[in-house]
């Protein structure tokens, strides 16, 4: 299984898709399938390159189908409406039917001839790659630093080691991110998800340009969504081993605090009756009831996790690298 | 059945009905002229005895009418939706079983169809009371603000969809109401055409007090069901981290004005206030969190996007 690319001649099979979320990127489009092609052909080896057109106002749409029409190494896949990053790249991935599978920008800030470098690293044996971006093409303020900020963050509370958590171009193993889940804007996580589940993970630097045409598609607002994903993740991320456990310490610390509290009450009580009840008491309730609310939300938790696919998504990828063992059934 | 029809009509017949033959006649007539096949579903939600022998006499003077009838009321999304289960055409019109817009115009909504999935008729002008005018806007005016699309006559039973549309629709309760903005949400392309409000129409409607609690509650669940189904955190987090924060800085308040001013906190009610937002904050924050474990868990069987066209 590990030798991806090696001689196993499967007509039916492809090897690489190249998956390409598009959105308004009319003036793009043509050079990038162009240096694709310039940079796979070399390799020899199949490969497809799937559009995902999510929901675009431009002509992108009509000039990718014109080019699938051509080319029946090209795939097109539109959206109904426009859906954002993670739909469209988890469209593609659900299509794609290649063994490796690679995603990138449709903006052309990728450079397609780093493909070659991750396919390599996907042979070496890793379930994932991911691409960081040296010498970043961006604007400083707006994007830059926001994004220094996040890699910080999501490496400080996931304590998963990515250094860029927001490049697209990444490369991975198709029955692993196949088992993924994916939705609303969790593209920016897929190496932490895939880290918890046991998958190897390589990071290599990759090329990053400045865009040539159309602008940006991301606004400042990201950035309080992104604060809120990261602290989902690693709920997530702490659930998938001990699902009590998260909601559950808060509830004991607090419960650590009810109790200090309480004594300190009952000590007002006996030694200084002339002091009011109210703040302390107060606190002391208080102090119990969030303790024993924590408490019965890990035990939601616990419900959810026992009663969901929770323990399927993160096993299934745990066991993703076989050699010469039938992958276990589905029960 | 050899061949399925083109046009299937859903009927549901739930609390108002008008003169049942004279109804069906005028929306035969309709359908007659757009010169397509048709079906006819009534779909009678409870117990309407005259509306029942009346569809009866009809099908004695050889109409193809179905009939089905439910054991007892379920309300009209479900009334829909058993319609849709039960029709066989590729493009579905539903009627109101009372006269709502002048029944010569609905054929003004299979034009469009070609370049939209979804259409209902709007009546204008309206001819209703003040009173009923007035509590319309307010709804409308509420509803366009969850959605990117606005909308200015949803409670018109008169709508044509498409079978695509149908397939992908989970109507229960009230919903039916929100069938377009459904619609819309999940990428379908859904317009109005305006139809002229039937004169039947017009009379003054009083609801019970029950009904706007009810409208009121229906709005809330579309506003979670729009907005927050795949990231519930985006709204409970913020919300919670609000109210955090403002029990966090009416508590250093008060612990400022302790230490630095000596004023006791034990007679401040303040205090209570500030700690018990802190507290709120905090809950609401990790509903949100349990809401996103929910989503992760079942994440695999939603699909989140729809795919229009494939080519190659």
């Amino acid at each position: 299984m590990r030798s991806i690319l090696s001689s196993e001649v499967d007509i039916e099979k492809i090897d690489l898709s190249i998956i390409i979320p598009l959105y308004n990127e009319e003036e793009n489009v043509q050079l990038l399938c162009e240096l694709i092609h310039k940079a796979i052909s070399p390799l020899e080896i199949k490969y497809e390159i799937l559009f995902v057109d999510d929901g675009s106002e431009d002509a992108t749409f009509e000039l990718v189908k014109k080019m699938a029409l051509l080319d029946n190494r090209v795939m097109v896949i539109k959206l109904r409406k426009n859906y954002g990053q993670t739909p469209a790249m988890v469209a593609g991935i659900d299509m794609a039917r290649g063994k490796i599978l690679v995603t990138m920008d449709g903006d052309l800030q990728n450079d397609p001839a780093d493909i070659k470098e991750l396919l390599v690293k996907i042979q070496e044996g890793n379930d994932i790659v991911c691409g960081y971006r040296l010498k970043r093409q961006d604007k400083l303020i707006t994007k830059k630093i926001p994004s220094w900020v996040a890699n910080w963050l999501i490496r400080k509370i996931t304590g998963i080691p990515i250094k860029d958590n927001g490049c697209t171009f990444k490369a991975y193993r198709a029955d692993i991110i196949k088992k993924i889940p994916l939705y609303s804007d969790m593209h920016r996580f897929i190496p932490a998800m895939v880290y918890v589940s046991g998958a190897k993970i390589s990071q290599i630097p990759v090329r990053h340009h400045a865009r040539k045409f159309g602008k940006t598609k991301y606004g400042i607002s990201r950035i309080y969504k992104t604060l809120l994903d990261i602290l989902m993740v690693k709920t997530i991320i702490s659930l998938a081993s001990r699902p009590m456990h998260i909601f559950a310490s808060i509830g004991l610390f607090v419960g650590v605090l009810f109790m200090i509290t309480l004594l300190l009450s009952i000590f007002n009580v006996i030694y200084r009756p002339e002091l009011p009840m109210i703040t302390v008491f107060g606190c002391t309730m208080l102090f119990g009831f969030l303790s024993i609310y924590f408490i019965f939300s890990g035990a939601l938790c616990e419900l959810i996790y026992k009663t969901g696919s929770f323990k399927n998504i993160t096993l299934a990828s745990i066991c993703a690298s076989y050699v010469n063992v039938e992958p276990k059934r589905k029960e | 059945m050899i061949s399925s029809p083109e046009i299937s009509v859903i009927i549901p017949v739930v609390e108002r009905y008008d003169n049942v033959k004279d109804l069906f006649h005028k929306y035969k007539r309709v359908l007659v002229k757009t010169g397509k096949t048709y079906e006819f579903i009534y779909i009678i939600d409870g117990d309407f005895k005259e509306v029942w022998e009346e569809l009866h006499s009809l099908i004695n003077m050889g109409e193809k009418i179905k009939i089905i009838k439910l054991a007892r009321g379920f309300g009209e999304a479900t009334v829909l939706s058993i319609g849709f289960e039960h029709s066989f055409g590729d493009i579905i019109l539903t009627l109101p079983a009372y006269e709502q817009v002048e029944t010569d115009e609905i054929s003004n909504l299979l034009a469009p169809l070609e370049n939209y999935d979804m259409i209902i008729a709007r009546r204008w002008p309206r001819k209703d009371s003040i009173l009923n005018r007035i509590q319309s806007r307010i709804f409308h005016l509420l509803l366009n603000l969850l959605s990117e699309k606005s909308f200015h006559d949803i409670g018109c039973g008169v709508r044509v969809l498409k079978r695509g549309v149908v397939k992908e629709m989970n109507l229960y309760g009230d919903m039916h109401r929100f069938l377009p903005l459904l619609a819309h949400k999940q990428g379908f392309k859904v317009d109005e055409v305006i139809v002229t409000q039937s004169k039947k129409d017009f009379f003054q409607r009083i609801y019970p007090p029950g009904i706007y609690l009810r409208r009121i509650l229906d709005i809330l669940s579309l506003f979670f069901l729009l907005r927050f189904t795949k990231k519930p955190l985006r709204f409970f987090g913020i919300l919670g981290a609000n109210i955090f924060i403002l029990g966090s800085i009416i508590s250093f308040y008060l612990m400022y004005m302790k230490f630095f001013h000596n004023i006791a906190l034990e007679n401040r009610p303040l205090l209570l206030l500030g700690v018990l937002l802190i507290v709120l904050g905090v809950q609401i924050f990790a509903i949100g969190l349990i809401g996103e474990i929910l989503i992760y868990v079942h994440a695999g069987d939603i699909k989140e996007y729809k795919i229009d066209q494939i080519i190659n």
